[in-house]
């Protein structure tokens, strides 16, 4: 319903430059792509700005000269001579041809190539290149479902935690990515760029963070109806309190084995925003789903099932995975 | 039954049910009765001034191009209205639902808004489908249809039955998806569909059936068009319209129609496999059994991005003649306008990865595709600089049109600006999937709307014989822009705020400010509509005081501005011959402007046919069948499809002649008819080359095409 409280932020439209620039400076911004947090993220960020830097000269000085054109050139003022013959001029065109291709030619050089391999998902150079020898990496399994996301911590006595994704912070994270149901993206905007998530497929990604914080993930990519309900904090911390953590999640007596995984992905839209933790999950249990979902293993979907979503969540309620 | 749906399936209907029918939903059912009123009225006010007879003689059963083309128009606005209304659902949607908290509409079973997920994702579906699809390619194709011929001086397309059939499938296309709102439910993966989920496991309901007939038959109807578009610019110029004098939007033209030809094959075998998964039970895109998801991305994405320059090409096309008549010069760089077209074209089938980058396929190949995105932006560049050297040292006259044309040359340069951010893969990583991306292609796609209003109030004169109000034309365009940048500007905004695209729920609260500025450019274009709708009263009203001479706005260049406005139905009464590449021009510039045949030949028109109708009927039903798997009813429709087919091929069409005197008489009318209200209008100067001859004594009807102007003697 259309509540009071919603009309009442229409009176915020007044300031919205204002805001624009407060919130540069905020300390917990919601520019998401405008502050990356994670090594990759900046890198994305800082090859955005060359491209602009060189598009913005370009396209720029394209619609100033539109623009004085149109006020120099108006008919009946008088303010330029008119030629109405004058309809080709080599010099010009090269230019015309010239220009474009020199910036193109340089956004090639600079962006396209360097920046690809930079951020390459399977193995970026900007987080590779400073890997020390010793630092060990931190591997995480995720699994997509339809609609939550399972991140499996093989380094760490297999445990896992669904719908929350904690990680240490100066030290390179990769991740294996596969699903259980449909293709989606997996994507953290303060700190790693998208990556699909496919069934019956395995694609990489990688993160490395220098800032704690908490920051927001989003299944990117839609996956069917409960796609806006598959959110994951992603919790930056130091390593020692990573430790600690996995250690609690280590203890936690609540495991997953392949039974309880298949009860896990039947579909379930998380709008109670619940972050169940597993103490440990059955090994293998990645590539196994990898394996079954070749084989055909699906996780159908009943028809008409958010066509009434309070139906839903009693449905939800009546199955005890409220 | 091929495959097990869920659900219940008989003989006789069917997945179709009464319960397939939304009858309790408080926005469909009124809407329903709504819908149904206004055609009982719309059909008891035909049947009362009994029009039944004029409309399907004039009308439905025409051959015209330029009939057919207007009926075109007339689709593609009803449709831009359709997907115009679900954008506005979106809006509203996302501006209510904002936020955490509970602020769900219960009686429409929303947890957060009004919309569910269920009807949310048919929405923006629809929307994506709509306006590509049935909206910018009927509009496009309308305009090419009546300009085309024109503008080389042909009476007809090559294949005026065959014009018809392609207009007729793709209302049939038009009637399949509107029908989805009220019986069933529609696809909600998105316009382009994503394997798996289109698989039955995931879309369980007919949604996506709905989906694939309706592409298909639209894809069908294009095909058919295109190869229309291509023999006819081939072999049926006038003589003198050699390739070097093609006006710029027939070259446009025909650079899409190869685009089409050739990449819309693409997209129906991939439909036809996604098809075999969902009626056969194969695996072509399945996760499992040796499917291969991504390749249905590819296949798609194959014809998906030649599909784009499709549709923005001819859009390009008309800006290139709406800016040199209104700037009273000729084009810049005729030459460079006409490679940098076909460098587009050609580039179009290299790009296509970049619509996915993100799937992972390494930075070599990811690089490649990145630079053959970027390599767009050179011919693109040089199109709009050539655009800015045109109205250099020009006489600008502000109309309506060359507002529109010249607002889509900032939406261009706005979406080149965000179109080269995309193409780099790094950068792409950061917004793809994002409303980012939402708000870039919709500054392409809305460049394109921009030159077809520009173009719709350009050449309206050319078909109706009168101008549309301008100062209303305006007032719509200034509306209309406001609304564009109310609505799109917190769109990029958004992006770089991470919001992703499809959000039923955007959950964060800080985007809530920008959805509502948004809202409030939605309720900007929705005054921008009714302007155009008062727009066209008005014109309507006042069409006497409006009426224009061949040469409508007195500046213009091409040769379509030469014959009589309204345009007869023969096109030229005699065909013209071409002297110079603005032909328009360069006759008023030698004083031809008035000169009229002074004989006349025996000409030779098509029949009107009522087949086209049938077999788009039957279209529609072949595709409702298919979607409902009603199989007695699907392959009755096919049957007599192919009956009507064999039978028209049997009887073939004759077509009929009208003699010179007739010509003359008709001639002489359509001059009376039309008024002479040239002489207060502005002159426009330029042109290029040629020798003096007005018409072509040789050039006559019974001759083929395209002579080339060496054999044609000038007129004594």
């Amino acid at each position: 319903m259309l509540k009071k409280a919603k009309l009442s932020h229409l009176r915020y439209l007044a300031i919205v430059p204002l805001l624009l620039l407060l919130n540069g400076c905020a300390k917990h911004s919601i520019w998401w792509i405008f502050n990356p947090k994670g090594v990759g993220a900046k890198a994305s960020y800082d090859y955005m700005m060359i491209d602009v830097a060189v598009m913005l000269a370009i396209v720029g000085i394209t619609a100033i000269l539109i623009v004085w054109f149109m006020w120099k050139y108006q008919k009946g003022k008088n303010r330029g001579t008119y030629d109405g013959k004058w309809e080709h001029s080599r010099k010009l065109e090269v230019a015309f041809w010239g220009i474009p291709i020199v910036a193109v030619a340089f956004l090639s050089w600079a962006v396209a190539i360097h920046g690809s391999f930079a951020v390459n998902p399977y193995n970026p150079t900007i987080i590779t290149k400073h890997m020390k020898p010793k630092g060990d990496p931190i591997q995480v399994d995720v699994i997509a479902t339809d609609w939550q996301w399972l991140f499996i911590y093989p380094q760490f006595n297999n445990m896992a935690v669904a719908n929350e994704l904690v990680v240490p912070a100066h030290t390179p994270v990769f991740f294996k990515l596969t699903s259980t149901a449909v293709t989606t993206d997996f994507f953290v905007p303060q700190l790693l760029g998208m990556i699909d998530v496919m069934p019956g497929m395995r694609t990489k990604d990688a993160l490395e963070s220098n800032n704690l914080g908490t920051y927001q993930g989003i299944a990117a990519d839609y996956c069917g109806a409960g796609t806006s309900w598959m959110l994951f904090k992603t919790k930056v911390v130091s390593m020692a309190d990573f430790k600690q953590w996995a250690e609690g999640v280590e203890n936690n007596p609540n495991t997953m084995d392949y039974a309880e995984f298949n009860r896990f992905a039947e579909p379930y839209i998380n709008v109670k925003d619940k972050t169940p933790v597993y103490g440990h999950v059955e090994h293998g249990l990645f590539n196994h789903l990898l394996l079954e979902v070749m084989d055909g293993k699906k996780w159908p979907l009943p028809m008409f099932m958010t066509e009434n979503m309070f139906h839903y969540l009693k449905l939800q309620a009546a199955e005890h995975r409220a | 039954m091929l495959v097990n749906v869920p659900g219940p399936w008989s003989p006789l209907l069917g997945r179709l049910a009464l319960s397939e029918i939304p009858y309790t939903n408080p926005i469909l059912a009124p809407l329903f009765v709504v819908i149904v009123l206004a055609g009982i009225a719309l059909v008891a006010a035909i049947t009362y001034y009994g029009k039944w007879g004029y409309l399907w003689k004039e009308w439905f059963t025409t051959v015209d191009h330029k009939k057919l083309g207007v009926m075109y128009i007339i689709l593609g606005l009803v449709m831009l209205f359709r997907g115009f209304i679900d954008g506005l659902m979106m809006r509203t949607q996302q501006m209510l639902a904002v936020g955490p908290g509970d602020n769900g509409m219960k009686a429409m079973g929303a947890i957060h808004g009004y919309l569910t997920p269920f009807h949310f994702g048919q929405i923006y579906s629809a929307h994506g489908l709509i306006m590509i699809l049935l909206a910018a390619t009927p509009l496009l194709v309308g305009i090419m249809n009546i300009i085309v011929p024109l503008q080389i001086g042909a009476r007809d397309m090559a294949y005026p039955y065959l014009n018809a059939l392609g207009l007729w499938i793709t209302a049939a296309a038009v009637f399949l998806i509107m029908i989805s709102l009220f019986v069933g439910d529609f696809s909600h993966n998105g316009w382009f569909g994503y394997a798996p989920i289109f698989e039955l496991a995931y879309s369980p309901g007919v949604g996506v059936d709905y989906w694939i007939w309706t592409l298909e038959l639209v894809a069908l109807g294009t095909t058919l068009g295109s190869i229309n578009f291509l023999a006819t610019v081939v072999k049926m110029r006038a003589p003198g319209m050699t390739w070097s004098r093609l006006p710029i939007f027939t070259w446009s033209a025909v650079s899409a129609n190869i685009i089409a030809l050739t990449s819309f094959p693409c997209l129906q075998v991939a439909l036809a496999l996604v098809g075999a998964d969902r009626y056969l039970g194969t695996h072509f895109f399945t996760a499992g059994f040796g499917g291969n998801l991504m390749l249905y991305t590819n296949l798609f994405w194959l014809w998906g991005h030649p599909e784009v320059y499709f549709v923005i090409l001819p859009a390009f096309g008309m800006i290139s003649e709406i800016i040199p008549a209104f700037s009273e010069k000729p084009i810049f760089g005729y030459t460079a306008m006409v490679l940098a077209t076909f460098a587009i074209a050609g580039v179009s089938w290299i790009v296509w990865l970049h619509h996915f980058f993100t799937m992972g396929m390494g930075p070599y190949v990811s690089t490649e595709f990145s630079i053959a995105t970027m390599l767009v932006g050179i011919p693109t560049g040089v199109k709009v600089f050539n655009w800015a050297a045109t109205m250099y040292k020009g006489r600008l006259t502000f109309s309506a049109a060359m507002l529109w044309a010249i607002g889509a040359l900032f939406l261009l340069l706005i979406g080149g600006l965000t179109g080269m951010m995309l193409s780099i893969p790094a950068v792409n990583y950061m917004v793809h999937n994002s409303v980012f991306v939402v708000a870039h292609f919709h500054m392409m796609l809305l460049c394109i709307v921009y030159a077809v209003f520009g173009a719709v109030i350009f050449w309206f004169p050319k078909v109706f014989g009168f101008k549309l109000n301008e100062a209303w034309g305006k007032i719509m365009f200034w509306l209309f822009s406001a609304g564009t940048f109310l609505v799109f500007f917190p769109m990029f905004m958004l992006g770089f705020m991470g919001e992703t695209r499809r959000l039923d729920w955007p959950f964060d609260p800080h985007w809530a400010v920008w959805f509502d500025v948004q809202e409030i450019g939605i309720v900007v274009y929705v005054l921008s509509v009714l302007a155009f709708l008062w727009m066209i009263y008005v014109s309507i009203r006042d069409r006497a005081h409006h009426r224009v001479g061949a040469d409508a706005w007195g500046t213009s260049r091409s040769l379509e501005w030469l014959t009589d406005s309204p345009v007869p139905f023969y096109n030229y009464a005699m065909v013209p011959h071409i002297n110079a590449r603005d032909e328009a021009a360069w006759r008023r510039e030698h004083g031809f402007s008035q000169s009229r045949p002074d004989h006349f030949a025996a000409i030779h028109m098509p029949n009107n046919t009522g087949v086209a109708v049938y077999i788009g009927a039957l279209t529609f039903v072949i595709g409702f069948g298919l979607t409902w798997r009603i199989w007695w009813l699907t392959v009755a429709a096919l049957i007599l499809t192919v009956l009507i087919m064999i039978y028209r091929s049997g009887k073939g069409d004759p077509g009929y002649v009208i003699s010179a005197e007739e010509m003359e008489k008709l001639d002489r009318e359509s001059r009376q008819n039309m008024s002479d209200g040239q002489q207060h209008l502005p002159k426009g100067g330029g042109y290029t080359g040629g020798t003096v001859t007005a018409y072509s004594a040789a050039a006559s009807d019974q001759r083929p095409q395209g002579t080339p102007p060496g054999n044609s003697r000038p007129l004594s």
